[in-house]
Order: C-alpha cells, then sequence, then structure tokens
C-alpha cells in the first residue's frame, strides 16, 4: 500500500506535465512531442511551440505548485497552525504593493518580478524582525505581524488601483494580483532557479527539526532540538520559496495551504516522506490548472489563481470539515 | 545522577530559583513538591536545559551541564511534560519514535534497529505494546500521559524529569503511572517528579524535594517530612497525620477553622386558614 501511495505519487508528475503539453493553440500529438523533445531541431514551429511556450510553462507550474506546497507544509509544521500559508509572512502583499506601486511608477514591466521577489523576501524579513524573541521566534508574534503588514500592503495595493483607473495601469496590477503565468518563459524561471532551489534545500535540511516539532516547541527543546535556529531556517527556507513563487506566477492561492493538509492524509505527517509528497502533489495540479486556464477562453487565458480558488475553497472545506478517521501510516 | 550546586534561575527578568543545593542518586525517585508557583517546573526545566542558569551548576552524571549540546543533554536527561497540544494527527509510535531525535544527525534520516528496538521496549514499559497505531487524539488522559512518559523512555536517559504526571488523573490511573516511575528509578534511572499531591509523593518517592518561594526547604524522606511540622508552614494549612498500619503516615489538609456555612432555608409562612 505505502509502495503503491509513493507510486503513484511519483507518477502523477510526469503524467500532469505530459497532460499540460498536449494542452495548447495548435493540437500536437504525443509523438510530435515527444519527437522535439529528443530532437529540438526537427522543426522551427514545432521546436518554438514545445520548447519556447509549453515546456518553460509546465516547468514554471511545476515550480510554483512545488515551491507554495513545500512553504505551506514548512510554516504550518513550524507553527503548528493548520491555517498557516506561505503568504501568511506578508511575502505576497508586500510583492502585491511593491509591483503595484512599481506600475504606477511606470517601471518597465521586465523588472517587475525582482521588484516583487525583494519586496517579499523584505516583508519576511520585517515580520521576522516583529517576532524574534530572544534568539528565537514567537510563533502568535509572527502570525501577528504577518496578519498586519498583509493587511497594511493590502491597502497600498487597494490605493494603487483606485490611483490606476485612469490609465492602463490597473490592468496590469489587477491581473497580477489574480495569478496568472502568461507571458512567462525560460528567462524567468532562471532569476528564480537558484533562490527556489536554495529554499528547497532548506527544506531538505529542516526535515528532522520539522518531525520533532510536531510533539511542540517545549518537548522539541527537551529531545535536544535548538529550536531556535530551526525556526530561523525553516522561516528562511518557506520566505525562499514563497517569494520564488510570487515572481513566477503572481498571486496563486491554496496550493500553499490545501496540498499540506491534502499531503498528510496520504502519508502522514512524517517529514521524511510528507515533504517529497507535498512536491508532487503540489506540482501536479498546478500544472493540470495552467493547462486548463490555457484551454478554457484560448487564446486568452484564466488567471490560474481563480481557477485554484473556485477549486481549492470547496476541497480546503471539505478536508478541514472531514478530519482523518484513520490514521495514514507514512511512505 | 542528578547534582545541583547553589543554582539560581531567573525567566523573564523575574528571580524563580535561588540557592538551590540537591542532588538525585543513581536508582532514586524523588518528588518535587510545594505550593503553586513554588518553582517546581523550573527546575525540571532548568536541568532539562530549558531555562540557563543565573549562577550554580548542574552536573548529569557526573558531567557539567553547561557544556553539553543539546542533543548531548537529551541522552542524558529526559524531560516528560503533559501540556501542548499537536494539530498532526499523529500515533502512539510517531510521538515515542520522535524520542530517538537525539541519536541522529540532522541529515541521517533513516531509522536504525537501535531505534525501533528502543520504541518497542518503551511502549512495552508503560504497557501500550501493540497499539502504537493508535492516534493521540483518540486516547484518554491516562493513556496520553504514557505516551509522553514512552517518549521520555525512548531517549533511554540515565536521568528521567517528570512534570505533574498525575494531574487529571483518577486515582487508579495515577497510581499506575507512579508505578511506573518507581519501577524506573528501581532499575537505575534517577528520577525526579513533581507532584501536587503530598501523599502520592509519600506513598511512592524515596525522598521528597519541597520548594517554597524558589528556594529548597528540604530534601528528606517521607517518613520525616509528614511528622514536622514544616509542610504546614510551607502550604500555609493545617494538617491531620493519619498512621498506617505499616508505619507510614498521611496527611489530611483540612482548616476546621474557616467553614462557611449553608445558608439557612428560608422558612415556610403557615397558610392562613380561608376566612
Amino acid at each position: 500500500m505505502k509502495t503503491l501511495r509513493g507510486l503513484a505519487l511519483l507518477l502523477a508528475v510526469p503524467a500532469a506535465g505530459a497532460a499540460s503539453m498536449l494542452v495548447g493553440g495548435t493540437p500536437l500529438s504525443i509523438g510530435q512531442i515527444l519527437g522535439q523533445l529528443a530532437h529540438p531541431h526537427q522543426a522551427a514551429i514545432l521546436n518554438t511551440i514545445v520548447w519556447q511556450l509549453r515546456l518553460p510553462r509546465v516547468c514554471i507550474a511545476a515550480t510554483v505548485g512545488a515551491s507554495l506546497a513545500l512553504s505551506g507544509a514548512m510554516l504550518q509544521g513550524m507553527l503548528r497552525n493548520p491555517l498557516a500559508d506561505p503568504y501568511l509572512t506578508g511575502v505576497s502583499a508586500a510583492a502585491a504593493a511593491a509591483i503595484a506601486v512599481a506600475v504606477l511608477a511606470g517601471v518597465a514591466v521586465s523588472a517587475l518580478p525582482v521588484i516583487g521577489f525583494v519586496a517579499g523576501l523584505g516583508a519576511a524579513l520585517l515580520v521576522a524582525a516583529f517576532a524574534r524573541r530572544g534568539s528565537g521566534l514567537d510563533a502568535n508574534r509572527l502570525i501577528l505581524a504577518g496578519v498586519s503588514l498583509s493587511t497594511l500592503f493590502a491597502a497600498i495595493v487597494t490605493l494603487a488601483v483606485v490611483r490606476a483607473q485612469s490609465g492602463d495601469y490597473a490592468s496590469t496590477i489587477v491581473a497580477w494580483l489574480a495569478g496568472s503565468m502568461a507571458g512567462r518563459g525560460w528567462h524567468d524561471l532562471a532569476i528564480v532557479a537558484p533562490y527556489a532551489i536554495f529554499g528547497g534545500l532548506l527544506a531538505l535540511a529542516s526535515f528532522s527539526a520539522l518531525n520533532a516539532l510536531r510533539i511542540g516547541d517545549v518537548r522539541a527543546r527537551a529531545i535536544g532540538l535548538d529550536v531556535d535556529r530551526a525556526q530561523w531556517l525553516i522561516l528562511g527556507g518557506s520566505s525562499l520559496l514563497a517569494a520564488s513563487s510570487v515572481v513566477l506566477a503572481g498571486l496563486v492561492g491554496f496550493i500553499g495551504l490545501i496540498v499540506p493538509h491534502l499531503a498528510r492524509r496520504i502519508v502522514g505527517s512524517d517529514a521524511r516522506v510528507l515533504l517529497p509528497a507535498c512536491v508532487a502533489i503540489g506540482a501536479a495540479p498546478c500544472m493540470l490548472a495552467d493547462a486548463i486556464c490555457r484551454a478554457v477562453v484560448a487564446p486568452a487565458e484564466l488567471p490560474i489563481g481563480v481557477l485554484l480558488a473556485f477549486i481549492g475553497v470547496p476541497t480546503f472545506l471539505y478536508l478541514y470539515l472531514h478530519p482523518v478517521a484513520s490514521r495514514a501510516s507514512p511512505g | 545522577m542528578i547534582e545541583l550546586r547553589d543554582v539560581a534561575v531567573s525567566v523573564a527578568g523575574r528571580r524563580l530559583l535561588s540557592g538551590i543545593n540537591a542532588g538525585v542518586a543513581t536508582g532514586e525517585f524523588v518528588a518535587l513538591l510545594g505550593p503553586n508557583g513554588a518553582g517546581k517546573t523550573t527546575l525540571l526545566r532548568a536541568i532539562a536545559g530549558l531555562h540557563g542558569l543565573d549562577s550554580g551548576e548542574i552536573a548529569l552524571d557526573g558531567v557539567p551541564a553547561a557544556g553539553l549540546d543539546p542533543r548531548e543533554r537529551a541522552r542524558r536527561v529526559a524531560f516528560v511534560t503533559g501540556d501542548e497540544i499537536t494539530f498532526d494527527a499523529l500515533s502512539i509510535a510517531d510521538v515515542v519514535a520522535i524520542g530517538r531525535f537525539p541519536y541522529h544527525r540532522w541529515w541521517e534520516w533513516q531509522t536504525r534497529d537501535s531505534d525501533a528496538s528502543a520504541v518497542a521496549t518503551a511502549l512495552a514499559a508503560v504497557k501500550l505494546e501493540g497499539l502504537g497505531d493508535r492516534l493521540l487524539s483518540t486516547l484518554s488522559a491516562g493513556e496520553r500521559q504514557r505516551v509522553w512518559i514512552a517518549l521520555g523512555l525512548a531517549q533511554q536517559t540515565p536521568i528521567l524529569l517528570v512534570d505533574e504526571p498525575t494531574s487529571h488523573l483518577d486515582v487508579r490511573i495515577a497510581h499506575e503511572i507512579l508505578i511506573l516511575l518507581q519501577r524506573q528509578a528501581r532499575a537505575g534511572k534517577s528520577v525526579l517528579c513533581a507532584l501536587h499531591d503530598v501523599n502520592e509523593a509519600a506513598a511512592y518517592a524515596d525522598r521528597i524535594a519541597l520548594l517554597s518561594g524558589g528556594k529548597l526547604c528540604a530534601l528528606e524522606p517521607p517518613q520525616s517530612l509528614l511528622s514536622g511540622s514544616l509542610l504546614e508552614r510551607v502550604y500555609d494549612i493545617p494538617m491531620e497525620r493519619i498512621a498506617l498500619p505499616d508505619g507510614g503516615l498521611r496527611v489530611l489538609a483540612y482548616d476546621a477553622a474557616v467553614r462557611v456555612e449553608r445558608p439557612a432555608p428560608p422558612e415556610r409562612r403557615s397558610q392562613a386558614p380561608n376566612a
């Protein structure tokens, strides 16, 4: 049973990737796509569609989904709060505010991801500074500071949208807020990759701490965990992952909140299997959702944030209102 | 073996313990008594390394605790506390296995044979063998307390600190928990256990450490502590002594001078005869 679950999760990612690659304005067969992937220079148009349009989108969707799910699992584990999501630390709100202000100021669209990334990480640092107690972090202060600063940044976004209504700026801001991967490509992925990979490595380094924290801070300290160091490690990793995702796709909600819940139901709460499961369960639906967004109103695109909210809210309510009846064994 | 030399501890700028000199020998069960706020939990936490010392020294099996890194310390001393709630759907086996944390470096993720055997031994010691798959959230208070003790036992430490293990438990379960701790002491561990019930301490502990206002007032066998007047002064309530057939003593705290009388029932008016 354990092996079957692991195999299913492992296969879900390439299956969702393949399905996503098939979706687009130009109908392509699996053979054509595989041929193009194996021999990239066969035909110029096919090459552009596969290598420059669809593959980067699939990779970006996978990165966004995996980053958000990992980030959410880390924060929920650290705070032992099932309502914690990657945006709790103000990463998204600060990025949104910075981008909204930058759009108003007429900053080039190509510079927006970097501005969002820097602002997002800056907000996480600010929240951490407010939450600092001694050499560690206070969970309640972290939540309060994150929620308060997010509210302030949201007000800045609203102000920017109101001010921008006279020009074309408002639609740029709103499109970004709704979460979308339209127009993203290898270049954006290259900018974000080092940070996302570093965030992923921090996640890997924090698995034993996350396991120990399941029994509470006091007991975790008593069994020899340096809780303060672990908190900084987890917060740093989750903020980097959340900021990477915000840069790539704007505000994509619910993946970071729901996927860790779903993963815990399937594989249990042992971080050794939970974190890899989050990567798979986060990446696969994000790739599928992106494909749906590209297909349903083609040639336009539905914002992925909107689609995921429609799917995510009922899923979250179902998961939250129907607690686990029996134990899911790890692995 | 635990040795405390002139230990002083402050928390949030407030001095909670001062001048504590005491020792718990190998194989000894010492009960820690004292009124609420006397510093029992603070002392246990200080020994476990959860609070720093203002001054003084704590030695664990002859080694100064200050020089130990957190994992090294956790291989010498286990701290069992019953508070805090987790949100994860954790099974008994999941929880107890976390007690093996001090034996792994942060990059070591594989479970070893020694982990599995330590978890099995700990579960057997608390009589929860075969129930490893049950969820923590489905257990009674007494069963959960056993799980927290098993977590401490899985650490395989020579020292066991236990914070109020019998709070909220009925007398039968409390008895089982205390016998379990006594058995650990007889097996060679140094057990220091904070309790609220003087009679529980008298019945199961080899010696009783009495704290008051952050100072250690006594560390002596139950019989001598219960026969004197120190307990009454520390708890500020008169105590009746009850002699047991085996020569032991128990106390009943009861202040007959303070009594809240029931209000007298209202007088019934006699019904006026109909005119």
